[in-house]
């Protein structure tokens, strides 16, 4: 971000002459390309910050252009040029200070300070009598949560339930320990609201190596997610009946969830700690399952004839379990050890 | 089964049928061929079949049931099934899930599964060979 500062100021510059103007325009765009950085791809945020720098220039001109016409009138009876772009530049413009005042007088000095300032991390550190590293976790959390209070301000919504902010922040921040702490996967399927602000939030960790969502809808969603789960597991060299058996167990989970809960999804991911090893969630908001225990007997089953399902994949992995709430729905999560102790 | 390549092949070979499977199948194509392969074997009045699953890299409970299904269903239309070709980790897999694979007949392969039909299946084996059981 540092490095876009003096880019961004050549690019206005050559087009502004006014040095007050232009410094005020720099700022300007770099609070933007500050707040869309969440949703902007690594390496394309220099791309976006000319973009970016050139639109705050064009529509400064055209509010100029716009003022020098509206001169000669007494009534404005013309709608603005680009009401929409026009329009959506406030919005977002708007969405920043909101979410900018929305975190703390400290965090806010600080995170401008580095982001906009240029300030770095140990003279940062140096006045604030604290460490580099500290000045860093504290910058990431900061921009976690500024990305959050932007989307927010942005869909002008409150979030709906107490539990929104916090699985938000855990998905902005990609911390993953904390995700799992506030079942930020389970809040996802249950909270429209937090499902479509976290899309951007989301994007930027896709792809992210070892790990894989799989969404289960229907039949053919099964074989995907065996297929996903047997291509990552297979990266850590499990032996080929290994492999053969966490698809199946895979495959006995996910059709759990088509035949009972009739959506959800399978995450599959792979684990260093404490063990190598794979790690599967299937998760629904279906209905439950009023009697797990009863479940995990062999043989039970509420629908036709297919008893195994639970049972059997337990038997499959090294460990298992079941989480079931009536009315709420049913986490299964299973892991299979690469190496055994 | 109808567009792109064919899942599952069904021919004749004189008074036995003999299926493959070319690829994973998921449950709705499962049943699909269910149907199909017994309606052929009421229209051809086969006294033999032959299901070769060596394409496929899992079995789980729905595969297996409904493979045990057709043969019986088969059985009560006066055909014998045989399952050629299951791959020696999804045999372990099927096992491990711990399902009950007493009336399937299985062989090696089509040409150990075509002597198992020649010879009147009555006396074949009903369980996975020894042989073909994978050591963890
Ligand atoms: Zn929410």
């Amino acid at each position: 971000m540092t490095s876009l500062i003096p880019m961004v100021r050549r690019i206005i510059a050559a087009r502004v002459d006014d040095a007050a103007l232009a410094e005020d325009l720099v700022q300007e765009t770099l609070t933007r390309v500050l707040a869309a950085a969440s949703r902007v791809e690594t390496g394309m945020l220099e791309p976006y910050a000319i973009v970016t720098a050139r639109n705050v220039i064009a529509s400064l001109w055209r509010e100029q252009d716009r003022h020098r016409r509206n001169q000669h009138r007494v009534v404005d009876l013309c709608p603005s040029d680009a009401p929409d772009a026009d329009l959506l530049a406030r919005e977002e413009q708007e969405a920043v200070s909101l979410a900018l005042s929305r975190l703390s007088d400290r965090e806010r000095r600080l995170l401008l300070a580095h982001e906009v300032t240029g300030q770095d991390t140990r003279s940062l550190a140096g006045e604030l009598g604290s460490t580099a590293g500290a000045v860093a976790a504290q910058l990431n959390r900061s921009r976690a949560r500024l990305r959050v209070e932007y989307l927010l301000a942005l869909d002008r919504t409150e979030p709906p339930t107490e539990r929104c902010r916090p699985v938000l922040l855990a998905l902005s921040g990609g911390d993953r320990r904390r995700q799992r702490e506030v079942d930020a996967g389970r809040h996802l399927l249950e909270c429209d609201v937090c499902a479509r602000l976290s899309e951007p939030l989301l994007a930027r960790g896709q792809n992210r190596d070892g790990e894989v969502c799989i969404p289960i809808r229907s039949d053919g969603d099964i074989v995907a997610a065996r297929q996903a789960a047997r291509e990552l597991a297979s990266r850590l060299g499990f032996s080929r009946t290994d492999l053969t058996l966490i698809a199946t167990a895979v495959s006995e989970v996910a059709r759990n969830i088509v035949r009972f809960a009739g959506s959800g999804e399978v995450v599959v991911s792979l684990l260093e700690r404490p063990r190598r090893g794979v790690h599967v969630v299937a998760r629904d908001t279906g209905p439950g399952i009023a009697d797990v225990e009863q479940a995990m007997v062999d043989g039970y089953s509420t629908y036709s004839g297919l008893g195994l399902g639970l049972p059997g994949a337990r038997r499959l992995m090294d460990e298992f379990a079941v989480a079931s709430e009536i009315g709420r729905g049913t986490t299964v999560t299973m892991t299979k050890w690469r190496d055994q102790r | 089964m109808t567009g792109g390549p064919k899942l599952v092949s069904i021919l004749r070979q004189g008074a036995y049928l003999i299926a493959s499977v070319h690829t994973a199948l998921d449950d709705s194509q499962m049943v699909r061929f269910r149907d199909d392969l017994v309606e052929q074997i009421g229209r051809h009045r086969s006294r033999g079949v032959i299901i070769d699953v060596a394409a496929l890299d899992v079995l789980d409970s729905f595969g297996a049931r409904t493979l045990r299904t057709i043969g019986e269903l088969a059985r009560l239309r006066g055909a014998v099934t045989v399952i050629v070709g299951i791959q020696p980790d999804v045999a372990f897999a099927i096992v491990s899930l711990g399902m009950s694979t007493g009336s399937l007949v299985t062989a090696l392969d089509l040409e150990e599964g075509l002597a198992l039909l020649d010879h009147g299946v009555g006396a074949g084996r009903s369980t996975l060979p020894d042989r073909r059981r994978p050591r963890r």
